[in-house]
């Protein structure tokens, strides 16, 4: 397929990091057209991450692959992955603040999707619990309880950031993506989220 | 810095007398012990008045806080100049010689390390790495860059005869230029506290500050031997080359082997807990002496250890070590940054000068114009490597920032006479540079920064949610890295952070229990939180006589001074923010710190209070007085907050409602915030079943007796204590740790906010049953 266009589809993705990005889709893929989930089994350090179910389903994610539809992707093709790495590229010096804008949102919306496992649109109680026990769950000392507390008090902190100061009889349903923009705010998501895709050799023990 | 001798000259008490101005010369003649008077005098004089209370707008920096103004337009090692300089001028004026100018041994020995140590001590290392690349690039190249530029052009200028230079020789000039190129870490950090620059250009200016000194060192020496050489041939000059990696390597070394060992040592101190501080001091200082002895950077060395020891120590010592740390280097830093800046001001005045207009106005100029030509040009270069360029604004900023210091005054005073003739040319000259630096670019640089709009650093409260934001997004990072098969930070992060799990850290830590950082965050939040309520509970210390009549179950305690010291002494360090850059490196105002078992102590509430989060909202009603009082300090909730407070009232009924537990088990999936009149009313039941003096003897048995438990041994009938807007210290000693879940009270996570009407209203009603009953009909609506 013309390379090129896949680049100005998927944004500043140069040739040559979709060169890259190809050599290692085929190396997953062992050489097929698409990529399963299984497939993600043959990462070695992904073991080690905590939350290796998430970021695996999110390759998956049909919102993620900007398709209309919802729910789970079976496979995905190059297209998919690419798209989906476009999700993690760098800045660049000559955006202007509509596109900057527009960029956050993205990449926000992407680790949204990430937190809302149910595609409802809304990050509930459980679901941020689920969450937090993942990311400490490579912590065999820590309790469930614990986890279960520090989800409560950081969703309890989201409510007052997002809702201010609630009624009694108000409930706070979940975290929608506006709140949670919201929540971002203070952080510079656009200069933290990237992966440098220069460089990018792919090392022997990928196999 | 090399060469300071390790045995540092004598300094008697002759040396010292000049300091104090004739006055007290007379006085103190009669004592023999004049030098640490006449430092006492000194110190007083500039340092705290501690009844001067912190202000919020200014910067929290004990002295000149009478003027509340004047810090935030001058920076504090302006205004100590200015001090030096009236100094001096009265010592020279009551006894018309020079004062002793400022003792290069004792700079380099006394007064530098321990403001690098306390920088290294609470660097944040996370930052720094990611910027490693940078900054090297910046401390080593750049340094270079100008030590040469500066050089040569000097010397072109020199060679124009009208001058009247013609005798200072390429290779004095060249040592010049390396001497004054060097951006100091003092200056640095004095200037930079006050304006708040995002903590990406803080880190680059200051970690170019501490890593300059490798270049500074081996630059130096290799210049002087230089100058004392007949002839130079090419391999001295790779010679000095080699120098550079094993002066700057070595002194890393030195300092991470140091570090290291102190670790270890801290891992068997628990008996001896007293010492644990020393260990930490000698070490560091050990090994800045260590690599100086060797003629290797000392800074570095320092640096090197202090980020070594931070990691580990702080896990070893106890709070209590670990809080003496903290304060014992901030105040070693402060003081030593003081004298400096004194003697500085001292040392200025007198006859060691000479004044050649050329020679220093084109030292000044090409200071200024070697600086931003080297920051423009190589960040040019380091653009194309970082994800992240750097803007004009920030070069802008990372150039004017490079001010000049102490360093460079004490290196040209340690220039040999025999062979630098025009010594006195110099040190005029770096005078010059120095107060141009730190007054005028110290001055202005707050305006620029404003003017420019630069990005400010977040002075937010760490929020868990973000602590919990910033893990995954790590996470994911590296997985999208790990699936991309591309080495990133992250990747040679984790690999760090697996090799520092299995290894290093079973061996340097005492009690090896991986900690998350997520979890320590929130503990330390919970703490904060809890102490604040108790806190805001003081605050309304003039109940009403309907909440008095409410609160004469619960058990209600004057907290002793004792007590309330300590809760404002760590709430100080969160609410009142004084220089609050992040919690890491704000020299002047420390970190909040968390005891494990109190931390426990206060997750398990948290827990409980959630999951009866439905139960208790008609006891909120009892709070509202008191909570209409309370500030907002934080971005949680009101609603949080109170639920701690009723813990003293409710510890019971947690202990009574089994059944309701279970209920609220099965209804915590949402957060549900949303009253359920039956489950109150059986609470509200239960609850004024509840005995009282059962209640009350568990606190006895858990808490000091000294502490708590005076109200504990009164009589329940003289319970309604005036201090009734007051809670319970939720956490005043690790002994909480004793209390065992029961003990806990149930907590209300879904406390409602209370606005004051409501105080008048129930006042008027006077009944409170009555009102309790009437919750059905009445959704607490705020």
């Amino acid at each position: 397929m013309a390379l090129s266009m896949l680049a100005q589809e998927s944004g500043s993705v140069t040739s040559e990091q979709i060169e890259h990005l190809h050599r290692r889709f085929k190396q997953l893929s062992q050489d097929q057209l698409t990529i399963r989930k299984e497939n993600f089994d043959s990462i070695p350090d992904l073991e080690f991450n905590p939350i290796r179910g998430k970021i695996v389903h999110a390759f998956f994610d049909k919102r993620n692959l900007r398709q209309e539809s919802d729910g789970l992707a079976e496979e995905i093709n190059f297209e998919d992955f690419l798209t989906i790495m476009s999700y993690f590229r760098p800045i660049e010096m000559n955006m202007d603040e509509e596109q900057l804008d527009r960029f956050r949102k993205e990449k926000l919306k992407f680790l949204f999707h990430m937190y809302d496992s149910d595609h409802d649109g809304k990050i509930t109680l459980q679901e941020y619990r689920n969450v937090v026990e993942e990311l400490l769950s490579g912590n065999p000392h820590l309790e469930k309880e614990s986890a279960r507390s520090i989800a409560d008090g950081a969703m309890m902190e989201a409510a007052s950031i997002c809702v201010g100061q609630m009624g009694p009889d108000q409930v706070y349903e979940g975290i929608t993506f506006e709140d949670f923009l919201k929540m971002w705010q203070g952080i510079d998501i656009e200069t933290k989220m990237h992966v440098r895709f220069l460089n990018v050799d792919t090392i022997a023990h990928c196999y | 810095p090399g060469q300071a001798p390790i045995a540092p000259k004598s300094h008697s008490p002759s040396n010292f007398r000049c300091f104090m101005p004739s006055l007290l010369l007379k006085v103190a003649q009669i004592g023999s012990f004049e030098p640490p008077v006449m430092l006492c005098r000194v110190l007083l004089v500039t340092r705290n008045e501690p009844c001067v209370p912190i202000q919020k707008d200014g910067d929290g920096f004990p002295s000149f806080h009478l003027y509340h103004k004047l810090p935030s337009i001058v920076p504090e090692s302006c205004l100590l100049i200015l001090v030096g300089l009236l100094l001096g001028g009265i010592i020279f004026g009551a006894e018309e010689k020079s004062p002793p100018v400022m003792n290069s041994d004792v700079f380099f020995l006394y007064l530098l390390p321990p403001i690098v140590l306390d920088a290294g001590y609470f660097m944040p290392t996370r930052l720094f790495f990611e910027n490693f690349g940078t900054i090297f690039w910046y401390a080593v190249v750049g340094t270079l860059w100008n030590a040469i530029g500066i050089g040569i052009s000097l010397y072109g200028i020199c060679q124009i005869s009208a001058f009247g230079l013609t005798d200072i020789t390429l290779l004095q000039n060249l040592l010049f230029g390396s001497l004054i190129s060097a951006v100091d870490p003092v200056a640095v950090l004095a200037v930079f506290e006050n304006i708040h620059v995002n903590e990406q250009l803080y880190i680059l200016v200051f970690g170019e500050s501490l890593l300059n000194d490798a270049i500074t060192v081996v630059l130096y020496n290799l210049f002087k031997s230089f100058c004392q050489m007949r002839t130079i041939k090419v391999i001295d000059i790779f010679a000095g080359i080699a120098n550079f990696f094993i002066v700057g390597i070595g002194g890393v070394l030195i300092g991470i082997l140091l570090g290291f060992v102190a670790a270890f040592t801290t891992r068997f101190t628990h008996k001896i807990r007293v010492i644990e501080p020393l260990f930490v001091f000698l070490y560091s200082y050990l090994s800045y002496i260590t690599a100086e002895m060797f003629h290797l950077s000392g800074i570095m060395a320092i640096t090197a250890c202090a980020m070594t020891m931070n990691k580990y120590v702080e896990e070893n010592v106890s709070q209590k070590s670990y809080t003496t740390i903290k304060y014992f280097m901030k105040m070693l830093s402060s003081v030593s940054e003081t004298l400096i800046f004194i003697f500085m001001g001292v040392s200025t005045v007198g006859k060691n000068h000479e004044w050649n207009w050329a020679f220093v106005s084109f030292t000044l100029l090409f200071c200024l114009i070697w600086r931003a030509l080297g920051v423009f040009v190589l960040t040019q270069i380091i653009n194309v490597f970082r994800t992240i360029p750097l803007t004009f604004k920030d070069q802008f900023i990372i150039a004017y920032g490079g001010l000049r210091g102490a360093i460079c005054f004490s290196l040209v005073f340690l220039l040999p006479p025999a062979v630098f003739p025009r010594k006195k040319l110099f040190i005029t000259a770096v005078i010059v540079v120095i107060f141009f630096t730190v007054f005028i670019q110290g001055i202005t640089i707050r305006p620029l920064v404003e003017f420019l709009d630069v990005k400010r650093s977040n002075k937010k409260q760490p929020a868990v949610s973000e602590e919990i934001y910033n893990r995954f997004f790590d996470h994911v990072k590296t997985g999208i890295e790990d699936v991309c098969g591309h080495w990133g930070h992250n990747f040679w992060r984790d690999k760090f952070k697996k090799f520092d799990n299995k290894y290093l850290r079973r061996l340097l830590i005492r009690e090896n229990q991986p900690k998350s950082s997520i979890v320590s965050l929130y503990k330390k939040l919970e703490i904060k939180h809890a102490i604040e309520m108790a806190e805001s509970g003081m605050i309304s210390k003039v109940p009403s006589s309907v909440s008095l009549s409410d609160y004469h179950e619960a058990k209600i305690k004057p907290l002793s001074p004792t007590e309330m010291e300590n809760m404002r002494e760590i709430l100080t360090k969160n609410l009142y923010q004084i220089r609050h850059r992040t919690m890491s490196y704000n020299r002047h105002s420390l970190a909040a710190d968390a005891s494990e078992k109190q931390a426990k102590e206060i997750l398990i509430r948290r827990r409980h209070s959630l999951r009866e989060s439905l139960r208790k909202t008609n006891s909120l009603s009892r709070e509202r007085p008191a909570a209409a009082n309370t500030k907002r300090f934080l971005s949680l909730p009101k609603n949080t907050k109170l639920p701690e407070k009723l813990r003293v009232r409710n510890k019971t009924s947690s202990r009574v409602g089994d059944s309701s537990d279970s209920e609220l088990d099965a209804a915590t999936t949402v957060l549900n915030l949303r009253p359920r009149a039956g489950k109150i009313l059986r609470d509200q039941r239960l609850r004024q079943q509840r005995p009282l003096p059962e209640f009350r003897v568990e606190w006895k048995n858990e808490v000091d007796g000294s502490q708590v438990g005076r109200g504990e041994q009164q009589d329940p009938s003289t319970l309604p204590q005036p201090s009734i807007g007051f809670r319970q210290p939720l956490l005043t000693r690790p002994r909480f740790g004793t209390l065992s879940r029961e003990d806990l009270t149930a907590d209300h996570g879904s406390a409602r906010p209370m606005p004051p009407p409501r105080l008048v209203r129930q006042a008027s009603q006077g009944d409170r049953p009555r009102n309790k009953r009437t919750i059905d009909n009445k959704p607490w609506t705020y």
